[in-house]
């Protein structure tokens, strides 16, 4: 299938909340790490008069009318302003920073004043009615592969609150992801790129985004919509791709959808469809009309100073785009795991590690990805215990030589366990302290004589076993060369 | 509003607000609708709504390329026409607005907020309105709540009264929240044996969201002052947080306790009359002691009013001259006091305290009736347990054992001294309970 002959046009939607400290429109936490609510609140919504006339109250007013809204209340993270029982408090201003930093980044266009708007939503996802949106850029770009991307918009807008299930006439939210700081990027209209093309230009939006190092991460942080049409197709909008990676096979999957249709002489409807795991996607609503916005008049707009534009431009992070082609020429590191240690949440102290320790980047690159997930992975182990001191301490007596990089792995699963641990401790604790280059040879020389018959490839698997932690494989290997 | 120099070059220009216009400043080009502008935020920003909806503020500055686009409608509120049918197995209910955010309405577009007070605009917000009551009304006048004075009680009262002479079921009268108990406490005194309910209203969230507490207030308040026995000047709010029930508070017993919340209005020193259970449409009455409804009963209208009152807070500090400064403006004071009832009177004779008993005795002598309130809210006043009190108590304070709430006790005293400028008879009246205002038994 040639894409291009198929007319593909897609857009993106991409949603990432931020990590602030606080909500964006009141002090509560924004670190969901509440499990149990502490109460309920139960409310209805109503139709609100509309300016599409009778139809749509009609319309609001069916689904509205049996349907009850419980909201689940959690310590630290739900106030009365999430619960639509007090005004808005100012827009937080780290969030604000963070929005327009992207927006920067994105090459936007920035308002000289921000209104902070109302869009009407009636799902029950806001106890209030509505989502407080602004936009904080907009006609900005990015370079892919040498061409520009067009940004149509970079808005700042409140998290919607997060369905527990739905019963009956009964719909149950979890009130802790309302107001989450969420930044949504809209692109124009991306014409003549491939399904894999469009899944690489969400990547590389992704990238720009974190490069603030201000974005969530985990399960539901980022969100993705896709927009596409075919020629003689229809519009659809496929909304909450949860995977990036799923990208390029949902917009497969539509064209083949509505190729479909097409084949059966049937015509495509303009929808909205709902992605899932699989790739495949599935009807949801009929598409939208233009949303429904009026001012948010309980927030007075905020004025976006020089002097702010200034101290953002001057703040501006490195994106991570650049740094990870900053990685790849300086630190010699792969194009993998250069773009793997740019989304670790290591990336800051891997960067403070390889210009204050003189290590080999690569091998620090590989602890905080590779062995990090290994221990995580196959060993099961909590490496949430582990903090930055810790590598650097690890690295520093690398370099040091009071330790050899096999003994990295043993290190950090005691730490994990013990937090506390001395390093010198450790080391002595787990017999990790280097081994003489001579009594290595003697190691070496003793294996030997004991198994004489062996190949040397055996010898050296004992001798390893045997210096596990306390040797270098090169330094091993550099023995067994001269040992004739 | 925008500033002077918008405005003028605005007028230059022939465009209004609601019309298309274009910005082009260098190489950004705007299009979109004239938006007017709140005072906040910075007035040289011209504010326009894009197509997809949003508002942005460009800064009006030199070099900006504006022209007209295409002329737009002029932003206002077109009231509805819909007319309905009286249906006679329902009851008639009159609905008076006198302002507040109740029934206010939206045109989307901007955000502008106007008043609508008409039934049938009622019947267009809240359709669930005509299944409850053939709906009467009209629009006294509009006014933020901080903005009605003594006059528009008795404007207010005269008007209801005048709405109960036409033999209807029951009054609502929709009013802003902040200072809904003080009218609903006036309503109280000059509303005398009214036949029917007369119920105030309010909402504490906004008109435009589909969130708003009104829809729950208006058709709590309808029903119950079409169908229920309680014939009194009544309040009905949302009774917590949830939006299950309304209650039925008291006029002089209830008080706003909170600054945002639905659950604001509540009942002090009484339990309210009635839960109104929304979604069931049904009214489940927690007391007994009202006064009942009777078709045949006259209301009696009593609006004489001496609005020359002043509430004051005792805190400490307090300077007496400014106790003795009220008499300058003021025929009654109220003085919302400590604990039980209590101001400084230094009977410890300390060196830094200033006492205020000859203030206040100036005061009562010159005929200036002063009355206290707790300023604790809850609680009854008492001037028999400590010393403090019983100064108070001796130099004619008036108040013992009232468990009035200081606003209530600042509009009865603006009733009473309405009626009488003897302090006997102020002293008499005051201590008599004429609307409820005063809970249990009391006299000495």
């Amino acid at each position: 299938m040639n894409h291009k002959d198929l007319g593909l046009k897609a857009g993106l939607e991409i949603h990432f909340q931020l990590d602030t400290k606080h909500k964006l429109f009141c002090g509560c936490s924004t670190e969901m790490k509440e499990k149990k609510h502490i109460m309920t609140i139960k409310r209805k919504l109503h139709p609100v008069a509309s300016e599409l006339g009778k139809v749509d109250i009609a319309a609001q007013y069916e689904y509205l009318r049996d349907r009850v809204f419980y909201y689940q209340v959690f310590k630290n993270e739900t106030c009365l302003v999430e619960l639509d029982e007090e005004p808005p408090h100012p827009m937080n201003r780290e969030a604000l920073k963070i929005a327009l930093q992207i927006a920067l980044m994105l090459h936007c266009h920035i308002p000289e004043e921000i209104h902070i708007m109302r869009k009407t939503v009636i799902d029950g996802s806001n106890p209030s009615g509505f989502q407080r949106t602004a936009i904080v850029g907009f006609d900005g770009y990015f370079k892919f592969k040498g061409e520009k991307i067009p940004i149509s918009q970079v808005t700042l807008e409140e998290d919607a609150a997060a369905k527990v299930k739905e019963e009956g006439k009964n719909v149950i939210y979890r009130l802790n992801r309302l107001g989450i700081p969420l930044v949504e990027i809209d692109t124009g209209i991306l014409e003549n790129f491939t399904p894999k093309e469009i899944q690489e230009i969400a990547y590389t939006i992704g990238l720009i985004a974190k490069s603030t190092g201000k974005i969530k991460r985990g399960v539901g942080t980022i969100r993705q919509d896709v927009n596409i049409s075919i020629r003689r197709g229809a519009r659809v909008e496929i909304k909450g791709v949860q995977e990036l990676g799923l990208i390029s096979k949902v917009i497969e999957k539509e064209i083949e959808r509505q190729m479909n249709l097409i084949k059966k002489g049937e015509k495509v409807k303009e929808e909205t469809r709902a992605a899932k795991q699989d790739g495949t996607t599935k009807f949801l609503r009929p598409l939208p009309g233009s949303n429904r916005m009026y001012p948010e008049t309980d927030v007075p707009p905020i004025i976006v100073s020089r002097k702010l534009l200034r101290e953002l431009k001057r703040k501006m992070p490195e994106p991570l785009t650049e740094k990870i082609e900053r990685f790849k020429r300086n630190y010699k590191l792969s194009d993998l795991l250069a773009n793997e240690i740019v989304k670790s949440e290591w990336l800051e102290t891997f960067e403070r590690i390889v210009k204050e320790i003189r290590v080999q980047p690569s091998l620090v690159a590989s602890v905080f990805t590779s062995l990090l997930k290994d221990l995580k992975r196959r060993e099961n182990l909590d490496i949430e215990k582990l903090r930055e001191e810790h590598f650097y301490q690890i690295f520093s007596y690398l370099e040091k030589r009071k330790i050899v990089k096999e003994a990295i792995p043993e290190i950090l699963k005691f730490l994990v366990k013990n937090p506390e641990a001395k390093l010198d401790e450790i080391i002595f604790k787990l017999n990790l302290k280097p081994l003489h280059k001579d009594k290595l040879k003697e190691i070496v020389r003793e294996v030997k004589k004991k198994n004489p018959e062996l190949p040397k490839e055996k010898i050296f698997g004992i001798v390893m076993g045997k210096v596990r932690g306390r040797a270098s494989v090169e330094d091993v290997k550099r023995i067994f060369k001269n040992l004739k | 509003m925008y500033s002077r120099v918008v405005q003028n070059f605005l007028k230059k220009k022939k465009i209004e607000i609601g019309d298309r216009i274009e910005i082009v400043e260098g190489k950004i080009k705007y299009e979109g609708i004239l938006m007017p502008r709140s005072e906040l935020g910075d007035t040289s920003c011209l504010v326009i709504k894009l197509d997809n909806g949003y508002n942005i503020g460009i800064k009006f500055k030199r070099g900006l390329k504006i022209k007209l686009v295409k002329k737009g409608k002029p932003i206002r509120f077109t009231p509805s026409k819909l007319k309905s049918k009286l249906d006679k197995s329902k009851p008639t209910v009159s609905v008076l607005g006198a302002g507040g955010t109740i029934a206010s309405r939206v045109e989307y577009r901007t955000g502008a907020v106007f008043p609508a007070f008409s039934p049938s605009d009622l019947i267009v917000s809240f359709p669930k309105l005509k299944d409850v009551a053939n709906l009467k009304g009209r629009k006294l006048f509009d006014l933020f709540s901080e903005d009605v004075t003594p006059k528009h009680w008795q404007i207010i009262a005269k008007e209801v009264a005048k709405e109960i002479k036409k033999k209807v079921d029951g009054i609502v009268l929709m009013h802003g929240t902040d200072t809904l108990h003080y009218t609903s406490a006036a309503l109280s005194f000059m509303l005398q044996d009214s036949p029917v309910p007369v119920v105030l209203v309010g909402a504490q969230r906004s008109s435009d969201r589909g969130s708003s507490d009104n829809e729950m207030n208006l058709i709590s308040a309808v029903l119950t002052a079409g169908k229920s026995d309680i014939a009194e000047v009544i309040v009905c709010m949302h009774g917590s947080m949830n939006d299950d029930f309304c209650f039925i508070h008291q006029g002089t017993k209830v008080r706003k306790l909170h600054t945002s919340r639905r659950d604001a209005f509540q009942s002090v020193n009484a339990s309210p009359y009635a839960k109104v259970w929304y979604l069931e449409r049904k009214i489940e009455y927690l007391r007994e002691d009202f006064r009942r409804r009777n078709k045949n009963r006259k209301i009696k209208l009593d609006l004489k009013i001496n609005p020359n009152v002043g509430l004051i807070y005792f805190h400490p500090g307090l300077k007496p001259e400014f106790i003795k400064s009220l008499a300058r403006y003021c025929d009654g004071v109220v003085i919302a006091g400590t604990g039980l009832g209590h101001v400084s009177t230094n009977p410890l004779k300390d060196k830094f305290t200033k006492s205020l008993v000859p203030a206040i005795k100036e005061l009562i002598s010159s005929g200036i009736p002063v009355v206290i309130a707790p300023q604790t809210i809850w609680g009854r006043i008492n001037l028999n347990v400590y010393t403090t009190g019983r100064i108070l108590n001796e130099i004619g304070v008036i108040g013992n054992y009232c468990d009035w709430l200081p606003e209530v006790a600042l509009v009865k005293l603006m009733w009473v001294l309405g009626h009488t400028k003897s302090m006997k008879k102020i002293k008499k009246l005051m201590l008599s309970n004429v609307a409820g205002e005063i809970g249990g038994e009391c006299r000495e």
